[in-house]
Order: structure tokens, then sequence, then C-alpha cells
């Protein structure tokens, strides 16, 4: 482990000017301790967040939409009642997302950025290429929970419960560095290792996310959160899927589809949504819009079974809408 | 002391005989008369020990920190297979607040389970020991492991099972990697399998289960020059000691074990450890006190594991009868060097007149097994219970029927010996009505939405649990009339202290709250392993001849005090009575003043012309989502047939505590290792599962509650490991019910349900 | 750079630094490292040896105690972090030497079996009903789903909780 100095600032430009090289931010530190630990992250000083004020939190105005504090805790957005009826598959993505300690400690930000749990990355004496070394040793090896879709280089899974239902909302998130801000969509702030990209997050060095924005019109959609885990509670998603849609006279718009745990980003598949709109979400559409999603599937030896939960769970994700 | 014997028992498990001397004396006691109301024993009663437990003040081997104390941590080989070529420790040694540093190069011989050393020269699983380094703290300590340059032979090395029996796979051992491990011939099987009318035949998989108590594995040592004083997690002090003698070569009068509470072992803490030698050795080295603790990723690797079985069962049946078995398994030992018997309920359960049975232990570049709550049983019974309930559905029986059947007989077909008490049918009876039997139906019913299937489903039961000698205990009344009991057992969570005294009260006719009980401690009275569900029939008779010793003299003395003959007193709650005058204990034992009132107490010898096992039958609801996988228990109903049930509230928990550990093997359990790399995938509690509140199903707990009078003088039998042997066979008949296909293996989650299902491409 | 160095709060470590917090209701300080947990302030210089040590990585819960009324992990929670905060510890809910409605009812529906997840289970359900006087059975279950017990005492861990909420906690 490496012997790291820490520091509190008070806010976020104090922050920002204590994040340099060999620095990291830290907030609920439930995922960023075991990196440490196990060598994966090997900062010479953690900044610690959690006494900025600002970031925690969350407003909803019609002008700017619902905008969550990055330093929220994950259990305030779980437990509100009042977010549960604005944006309920926030609450229902997070009611099965960990522990109870781990959501009191955990914050937004720091879900949409932990890395991956495939567990060649996190064991320290594997030299897998993610970590810079030369091959996937998942790919070849033990992979039941890895990827059935869209993977190069490296077949991890994105682990947040979180950020599909966020992108189901067509969430944004904005980040601030001491070169300015900038708004990323936060689908495509998940990214695919490949290449020189040896990250599964579109994050500059210095920067940290303030916020999650969802765009007023979004939270019109009615919406749900499915998730599938080999045990009833404390696992990552085998599969999870968030949909979204406006329904009106018993057809669907703005259909939203977002499947966890089956790709290292959360998987999308826009000409899906394309296909649903108007739809009145039979079970022969939902089908058909799954085989979509999902057409470009390669599993791997030990993770066809997800294949198949992912088509059922997408169906009951999107029969839901209109049950 | 006048009337001392010895006596020689034979106790059969399995086929083994284990022989045993036990000094006795006198006459045992008969048991308690029948349908006696006693005051304690048969009582719910709350812990003895219950606020250590819910303040924290409770000490484990963790919480043991003494002044001085070094911190021991373990170099473990990172290679499946490997020579231990060289060994440099300057780096290492060169670290401020590193004291010692130990390996197979400079270490002392120490004999370890038939070995040499505990650092052996060719390493051959990822966690074997090679080197150990004392420092100040735990920092540096694993800090200077990392300064230790090793030089290693790679060899070619084998993890897996299957791959393991195959020709070509790296010979481990000059044997090869195959061992007989016991095999079992009854009537003509071959003949009977012509003769069958239905055959049925399966290959049954089971993987390895790792225990992941909470308290990982771990001693603090103390050295002072006279005694060797060690503090460990075990499930056996005595067994400590004597592997620290055998290791360390030191007198048993100058090695004391201590474990006050311990935090789980569920079969795998035995012994000493090389963890121990380890902390011991060093104590002796360096002087100061040393602990070593594993840590969870260490205790996942090298700290035990039930092994992984593959397993061929196949039943011949003719007229609604099953007159052929044969069952063949291996089991992934590790580097083991015992493995437990999958044959073993094939060989006991049922009165099968013609069977086969033959099992093999598989050597493996893994972990070493370790016994686990009721070793074999858990994974054959997964295999038996399943092909019954195939062969039933075949011939067109009901299982439950067919079942009956071949249990119903009072004799042992393994020794020919009667049971003591065998009231199996009465489980079966118990169990069907409260779990609905008669509403099953061939081919499940309807689930809670028509992709939802539900089904019923049973399994069976049989473990020993009768106990033996040798186990002693004593008893001794205090000056204020208090009383202590004292025995060499110790408690592995299931409440001993609380049901010795339990029955030290009755016996005593002294209430609860005046007995304390002082266990885990070699100063003590021998007593055995807490394994084998043997501690309350081993320890329990023992501590009630104490008690019955200790009022017999205390009854003398308080005659001598109050000047009356002793035929004319007798112990009532709290008091000497005599003709209508009462006299409190305390008056009396004041008047004693410190003249202490000790009370032996030993077991005596089980009946030899008995056989003595304990029976149960586990009852599942099952709902399987088809187009998910996910299968939910939803009621499990436990029935057990143990004898007198000495406490039922830790009963119960105990049975709970089993049903929920089996469904962890039945339904999230599963070590995963990558063959290439030999490594442990999951040697955590993120990816290794066990199961959490939210997957326990309503568990209904029920006993025959009959004592068994020709057992011992309690009556009483174990329950430790019975309760987890029929669950997984339960669910898994459930589900087979429920969706129409059998999984046959275990882990069964979303993806076999999938695969069996046929909806995976 | 000189506006960096007067206006951010200095980095302290990485060798030993003073931290003060309050643990069950007393001002406590302690001199240690930035990498240090919680549990390690804890166990270690603070002698409470209550809390478990189990996985050190947040899996198991055996560690659970009370940052500002909030049931967290304390293994994987730094010591250096909880500077000011309020930390209560299993040793710290039992007043006067009167046991919390929580443990009593552990000990009366014989929740718990070797005990060594019992102070984490036990700090859970406090929280819980701290939270929430009348929790519903399902709320009692997922606030020990945290909580791993290997003994398998779930099924009284949340009869306890529900009878101590019963109770007025």
């Amino acid at each position: 482990m490496s012997l790291f100095s820490y520091t509190k600032p008070r806010a976020l430009g104090e922050a920002l000017k204590l994040l340099k090289n060999g620095t990291l931010a830290i907030a609920g530190g439930t995922d960023l301790i075991g990196l440490i630990r196990s060598g994966l992250a090997r900062p010479n000083a953690l900044v610690d967040l959690t006494g900025i004020d600002g970031l925690r939190g969350w407003s909803i105005e019609k002008s700017k939409g619902l905008r969550i504090g990055a330093l929220t805790p994950l259990s305030d957005l779980e437990t509100s009642a009042a977010l549960r009826k604005l944006a309920p598959i926030i609450g229902e993505s997070l009611r099965d997302a960990a522990t109870p300690q781990l959501r009191n400690m955990g914050t937004v930000g720091g879900n949409l950025l932990q890395r991956n749990r495939c567990w060649y990355f996190r064991d320290e004496a594997v030299p897998c290429w993610l970590k810079g070394g030369t091959r996937c040793f998942a790919a070849e090896g033990e992979n039941r929970y890895h990827a059935i879709l869209g993977a190069a280089e490296c077949v991890m899974v994105s682990p947040s419960d979180l950020a599909p239902a966020l992108i189901a909302y067509d969430a944004d998130i904005e980040l601030v560095s001491s070169l300015g801000r900038r708004t990323v969509k936060l689908a495509s702030f998940f990214i695919t290792p490949s290449g020189r990209q040896r990250k599964e997050h579109a994050i500059r060095r210095g920067e940290l996310i303030t916020s999650v924005r969802i765009p007023y019109s979004a939270l019109q959609r009615r919406g749900t959160f499915l998730k599938a885990m080999d045990r009833k509670a404390w696992s990552f998603a085998l599969v999870s899927v968030a949909t979204a849609a406006r329904i009106s006279g018993g057809k669907a718009h703005d259909v939203r589809i977002v499947v966890g745990g089956v790709a290292p980003s959360p998987w999308m598949v826009p000409a899906a949504h394309k296909q649903l709109e108007g739809s009145a979400l039979d079970d022969n559409a939902c089908l058909a819009a799954a085989d979509v999603i999902l057409a470009g599937a390669e599993p791997l030896r030990d993770n066809g079974y997800k294949v198949t939960l992912a088509r059922e769970l997408i169906r009951r994700a999107l029969r839901s809408l209109v049950a | 002391m006048p009337g001392l014997r010895v006596v020689k028992s034979r106790d059969e498990f399995e086929g083994e005989i284990f022989e045993s001397l036990s000094i006795i004396q006198g006459s045992d006691l008969p048991p308690h008369a029948a349908g006696a109301e006693l005051d304690e024993i048969g009582k719910s009663r709350k812990r003895v020990d219950g606020v250590q437990r819910v303040t924290g003040r409770a000490t484990y081997t963790q919480d043991v920190t003494l002044p001085g104390m070094l911190h021991a941590r373990v170099l473990r080989s990172p290679y499946p297979r490997a020579r231990v070529r060289a060994i440099d420790t300057k780096k290492a040694e060169a670290l401020p607040g590193v004291r010692g540093v130990l390996h197979r190069f400079n270490a002392p011989k120490a004999a370890f389970r038939g070995e040499e050393t505990i650092f052996r020269e060719e390493v051959r699983f990822i966690g074997d020991e090679v080197a150990a380094v004392a420092a100040d703290d735990a920092d540096t300590a694993a800090r200077a492991l990392a300064l230790i340059e090793v030089q290693y032979e790679l060899l070619p090395h084998v993890t897996d099972l299957e791959e393991a029996i195959t020709d070509g796979a790296p010979k481990l051992e000059d044997g090869g990697n195959v061992f007989d491990a016991g095999s079992l011939k009854r009537g003509d099987a071959r003949a009977a399998f012509k003769d069958a009318e239905f055959v049925v035949e399966g290959t049954y998989r089971t993987s390895t289960q790792l225990h992941n108590s909470l308290e990982s594995h771990g001693a603090v040592a103390q050295w002072d020059g006279e005694v060797l004083t060690v503090w460990e997690s075990t499930q056996h002090v005595f067994g400590v000691r004597e592997g620290l003698r055998a290791a360390l070569l030191l007198p048993l009068s100058r090695i004391r074990v201590i474990c006050d509470y311990m935090g789980g072992g569920f079969g795998s803490k035995g012994g000493a450890g090389k963890y121990s030698i380890v902390a011991s050795l060093f104590a002796k080295q360096l002087g100061r006190p040393v602990r070593c603790v594993l840590t969870r990723h260490e205790e996942n690797l090298a700290a035990g594991n039930r092994s992984a079985t593959l397993q061929k069962i196949r039943l011949g049946g003719k007229d609604g009868r099953i007159t052929a078995v044969d069952h063949v398994s291996w089991s992934n030992a590790g580097q083991g060097r015992w493995v437990a018997n999958p044959t073993g309920p094939t060989n006991t359960l049922y009165d099968f007149a013609n069977l086969t049975t033959k099992s093999y232990r598989v050597v493996t570049n893994a972990g070493s097994l370790s016994a686990f709550r009721a070793p074999g049983y858990v994974e054959g019974t997964f295999a038996l219970e399943q092909a019954i309930d195939e062969l039933a559905e075949r011939m067109g029986v009901d299982p439950l029927t067919l079942r009956r059947r071949h249990a119903a007989a009072q004799k042992d077909p393994r020794t020919t010996k009667p049971y003591s008490l065998k009231r199996l049918l009465e489980c079966y009876t118990i169990g069907a009505r409260e779990i609905g039997w008669s509403t099953r139906r061939a081919g499940g019913t309807r689930g809670s939405s028509p992709h939802r299937r539900r089904g019923i489903g049973m399994g069976t039961q049989i473990w020993g649990g009768g106990g033996g000698p040798p186990a002693y205990a004593t008893v001794h009344f205090n000056s204020d009339g208090t009383v202590v009991v004292r025995a060499g057992t110790q408690d592995i969570g299931t409440g001993t202290r609380t049901v010795l005294a339990q029955i030290c009260s009755d016996e005593l006719g002294v209430d609860l709250d005046r007995i304390s009980v002082r266990i885990g401690d070699t100063e003590g009275p021998y007593g055995p392993i807490s394994a084998g569900s043997l501690t309350l029939a081993s320890v329990g008779p023992a501590v009630r001849l104490a008690a019955r010793d200790a009022r017999e003299q205390f009854l003398g003395a308080a005659a001598g005090v109050l000047e009356v003959r002793k035929t004319e007193l007798r112990m009532e709650r709290g008091h000497i009575v005599s003709k209508g005058a009462r006299t409190s204990i305390a008056e009396v034992s004041k008047k004693l003043e410190n003249n202490t009132v000790i009370g032996k107490g030993s077991r005596w010898p089980n009946p030899e012309k008995l056989s003595i096992k304990t029976f149960g039958a586990h009852f599942a609801q099952v709902e399987v989502d088809t187009l998910t996988g996910e299968i939910v228990v939803e009621k499990v109903v436990a029935v057990h047939d143990i004898g007198r049930i000495v406490n039922p509230m830790t009963a119960e928990s105990q049975v709970q505590g089993g049903v929920i550990q089996a469904l962890g093997f039945a339904l999230t359990e599963e070590r995963v290792v990558d063959r290439a790399l030999g490594r442990v995938m999951n040697a955590d509690l993120e990816w290794y599962k066990v199961p959490t509140a939210l997957d326990v199903p309503e568990i209904v707990v029920r006993f025959t509650d009959r004592p068994d009078r020709r057992a011992n003088n309690l009556g009483a039998k174990g329950l430790g490991e019975p309760p987890i042997i029929p669950t997984a066979a339960a669910v898994a008949n459930a589900v087979a019910n429920a969706i129409g296909v059998r999984l046959r293996h275990a882990p069964m989650t979303p993806a076999p349900v999938l695969e069996a299902l046929a909806l995976v491409r | 750079m000189l506006d960096t160095i007067e206006s951010v709060p200095p980095f302290r470590g990485p060798d030993a630094v003073d931290i003060s917090l309050t643990v069950n209701g007393q001002g406590a300080t302690a001199h240690l490292p930035p990498q240090r947990s919680l549990l390690e302030l804890l166990r270690g210089p603070l002698g409470l040896t209550g809390t478990k040590l189990v996985c050190n990585a947040g899996d198991c819960g055996a560690c659970t105690v009370l940052v500002d009324d909030r049931p967290i992990y304390s293994c994987i929670t730094l010591a250096v972090a909880c500077e000011g905060k309020r930390v209560e510890t299993i040793e710290g809910i039992s007043k006067d030497g009167a046991l919390h409605p929580v443990q009593e009812a552990f000990i009366e529906h014989d929740a718990y079996q070797c005990g060594f997840c019992t102070p984490g289970q036990v700090m859970s359900v406090v929280a819980l009903l701290r939270a929430k006087g009348k929790p519903t059975e399902d709320e009692m279950r997922r606030a020990v789903a945290g909580n791993l017990c290997r003994c398998g005492a779930y099924v009284n861990i949340v009869k306890a909780g529900m009878s101590a909420a019963r109770r007025g906690k």
C-alpha cells in the first residue's frame, strides 16, 4: 500500500489546486481504498472532497432540470420520497446496490467513477491488459461475470447500477478542473477500454465530477430498473436493465433502454429506441428490441446465460412501462 | 480415589473404528426418567454468555493483545507448484522493525501432519507457506514479505478435479493423483442391475465450498521461558496442544492452549495450524509474544475447504423398491492427506440390499480440504437423494413413499447392529405435514406468475452424533455456594456453556445464574474436539456425573456441618433439605470455609452392541423463474431426530444456521479457480457469496425430541452437522419438481438453471 | 506557486498525524498515519476491540460502526477522514452498565451463534431504529443485508430487531 498524505479542503477551488500529479480525490472511499490496498492506485496524497460545501444534495428547477451534487451519499437519493416521485428509476437502482453501509459511504460521483470488479483486474498479481499487460486473462479464463457485448481488448463489465438509471434519463455530468468546466453526456463518459485507452471513464487528470443533471423533460418519462443477481443482496448485477419512456395514449415515446453488466460500459443501442417509438410495447415488440440490443452478443465460455437473462430482463423492464 | 476403572470403547463411524480409553468411576447415571419434567433440561434458556457476545466484550483470539507483542505474517507461494531453490532475506531483515525471518533453510524442524517442516521444498498450491516474518507491527511484516527474494523452479500443475484424473495430467505424487479412499460391497449389485426394471444414472458435481468462518485462523503465542501459552481460535484446544507438542517437542506440561471465544470454525479449526507453529517458533526464538492471524485472502487459500466432487450414481429399481446401487465419487482434496466420503450416506442411510460404492481422493495443486460441517455427507446426499427422486419418478412411485420403504429398518445396514433409537419415519411424517406434501404434484405447480413454477422436494439426513469418550469435567462449589463447571471443550458458537450449565443445574438443584462454566483451556479436564456433532453427547454426560459427584460430596460435608446423617439430606433448589429443615447451600458452603468440594465426571463408553445415529429430513418449497433461472427458496421444513433437546432455543438456532449454510452450498457458493494460473479468483467475500439476510426463506424447525435413552445418560445426541446435510438435495428435488429438469450441479446459479432449461444458446 | 501555498490546506502525513474525534460520546485523540483505517484506530490505540476485523475490504459488515448516526464500514474508512466526527461503537451503546434494548433483544432471541458478527449486526439495527421507529420486517432485513453472518443467525437477528422496535427501540 502506498504511503499517502491527506488533506481536506473546504472549497472546490482549493481541491482543484491540490489535485496535481500523484494526488487523488477521495470521497466515500468505498472503491479507492480497495484500489490503494491492492496497489491498483498508488497516490502519494489524497484530497478528501467531503468537506466541500455545495456538492451535496439535489435540487429541481424547470429551467435547469434535476441537479444532483456529486458528493451526495447514495443513501440520500435512495431514501428520499420526493426524489422517488420525481425520478423513480434512481431510487430503484440504488435499492439493491451494495448495502446500507456502502450507500451511506458512497457518493454519486464515486459510484460513477468506480473501477470495474473483474477479478483478474483486481488481483494485483495478474498483469492484465487493462493494467498495462499484454492480454485479457478473463477472455480465456473464468468469465461468468464478464462481457457478452461491446468488448475490445478487455472483457470487464461496467459495475454501476446507478449509471444505467441516470442514462435512461439522458443525464449529463458536469466536470470541473483548473482549466474550466465541461458538460458531458453520461452515456459517453463511459468508454470501452481499447487501444491506448486503458481506462473506463473519460475523466481527465485533475478533473472532478461536480454534478449530474437530468433535463426536466426526461423526468416526464416513466421508468423502471431491474437487476439479476446470483445472491439476493450485495451482488454486482449479472445483468441490470433501466428502461424509460414517455407513455401517451398507451404508446411509448423517447424510449431508453440501458443495460448494465453485459458490456464494458452501460449498453445502449439507439436503433432499438427508434424501433419502439410509438410502440404499445407488447411482448413481441419488446423482444424484437431486445434482439436488436443483443444482436452483437459474443458470449465467452461461461457467460452465455447473460444473453438469455438480458433478453428477458429487457422485455420485462419494457413491459412494466405500460403495465 | 477408589473405584477407578479403565474401559476401552469402540465406536464406528463410516466403517472406521475409533478406539478410546476412558477412566470411569462408580456407576453411570441412568437417563432422566421418561417424561420427567426437569427444571432446566428441555427448556429454552438465554445464553449464559450472551452479554459478552452482544457487548463486544467476548475475547476472541483476534482481540488478544499482549505487551511487546510482535506481528507475524506469512509469505505464500505465488505459484501453484514450484521448487523453492533459494531464499534471500537480507533486504527484509534490514527493514527497521523486522525482528525475525523463518524459512525452509533456517527454520528448526517442526513436524506438521506427516511432514518434517512447515516450509516445503516443493510448494504445492498458491498460498503454500514459504517464509514468515515477525515485526513490530503488521504493516512492517507485510512490507518485509515483499522484500524476501525467492528463487522458484516452476513445475507443471493441475488444480481442477476432472483434469487431475485424466491420464495427461501432471502426476503430483509417486502414486499419481488418484487414491482409493474406501469402497463397500453389499449383496450383488451387478446381478441386481441386470434384474432391474428401471435404471437411472447421473453424474453430479458439487463445487468447492470455503468455510469463511468470520474469525480467520490465528494464534497468539507467548513463551515465558517455561511455559508456552497459545491463544488460538480453535475447535480443539487439546488438539492444538498436541500439534504444538509434536512440532516443538515440548512436554505437554509446558504448553497451555486457550480459546475463550471463537468466531466460527465449521470443521476447519481442528488443530494447530502452521500459523500456530510460526507464532510459537518466533515467540520462543525472540522472547516476545507473537501474533499470527490470517487475512481473509489467506484464509480462503490455505485454511481448508469442502472439496469439490464428481459423482456417478446409478440406481436400479424393481417392484417398487430400490434393488441396485452403484455410487462412485472423486473428491478434490487439494493437498489434503485425508478425504471425506461422499458415499457415506449411500452406505448407511437406507437398507439397500445390493450396493457397490467407491470413493477416491484426488490430489491437486489447490489448498487442502479440511472438514467442513458434515464433510462428504452434504455432497453425497445431494447426489443420492436426487437419484432416488429420479428413480421414483421413473417408477411412478411417490418419492417419499419410496424412501419410507427403505428407511424403516431398525438395523444399521453397515454394521447390522440395531439402532439405539431411530425415528426417521416420524421425521418424514412431520415434515410432509408441515410442507404440505399432499399438495405436491408431479411436474410442479404454477407459481406466482405464468413463467414461475413452484415445486416441492425433500432430502434425508443420516449422521453420527452419538459422541463418546474421552471427555471429562469437574464441578466445584465455591465458599459462597456458587458453582464452577470446568470442561476442556470449547464453544464453536452452539451455546456449549449454556447447555452444560443447564445440565449441571438440574443435577445439583442450583439455579443457572449461580453456575459458571469455564471452557476452552487445556488447564481444564480433557475435552474432545467441537466437531462431528459430538460435544453435547460427549461432554454433557460427563458434566452430569461430575455434578452428581459434587452433590454427593457436598451432602457428605453438609452432613458433618449440620450434624445429621447424609442419607437424610437432599439438595433442592439451592438448599440442603432434611426433614423439613432447609439450609441454603451458601450457608453450608460458608461453614465449610475454603474446603473446596470438587466433583469429577467422565463420559462412559457407548453401548457396543448398538448403532447410534442421528436422522432427519428436510422439505423445501421453491419457486423458479423459468425465464431468468432465478431460484427462490420459499420455505424449508427441517425435522431432526437427535434424541433429547437440552435447549430448544439454541437447538433451533443451529438448525436455522445449518439450513442457511446449506443454501449457500446449494445456490451461491463456489470457489472459482483459474486453471491455467492455478489462482483462486474469489478468495474474498465479494465474489465468494455466502448467504445474506435476504437469502433466507421461512424455516420451520421441528424435533422428534425423544431421549435416546440407550445412547448416554442424557439421551441427547449431536446437532451441529445434521441440519446442513439434506437441504441442498431437498432444494434440488424441489427445483426438478418445479421445472421438470434436474440440476446435477451445485451451486444452482442462474447459469446452470437456464442451461438445464435449454434456454442458453 | 505562491497562490497555492497560501490558499489551500496543507497535506498531512504520510507519517503519523494527530487525529481527534468523538468516540462513544467522549473526545478521543490518536497519532497515526493517514493510511490507517478507522477500524485500526478503534481496535488499536483506542482498545475498542468489540468491533471486528474480518475481510478488511468492505465485504462483510463485521466492522460496522456509526459515524454521525449512519452505519458505515470502519475497515475501509480512513481514520483521518473521521476528524471531528461522532463515532459510535458497540462499546458505546450500553449506558451505565445497562444493555441497549437491541442488545437485550439479541440475547432474548438468540440472535447470534459464534458472536463474531454480532457487534456489527447490533449497530446496523440500532441505526435503523434511530432512523425509523417502526420499521417493517423487510426494512429490518434490508438493514442487516450488509452484515454477513456465517453461522446463519439471520432469522433470529431479524426477530430480535423487530422485537426491539416494538419495545420502542
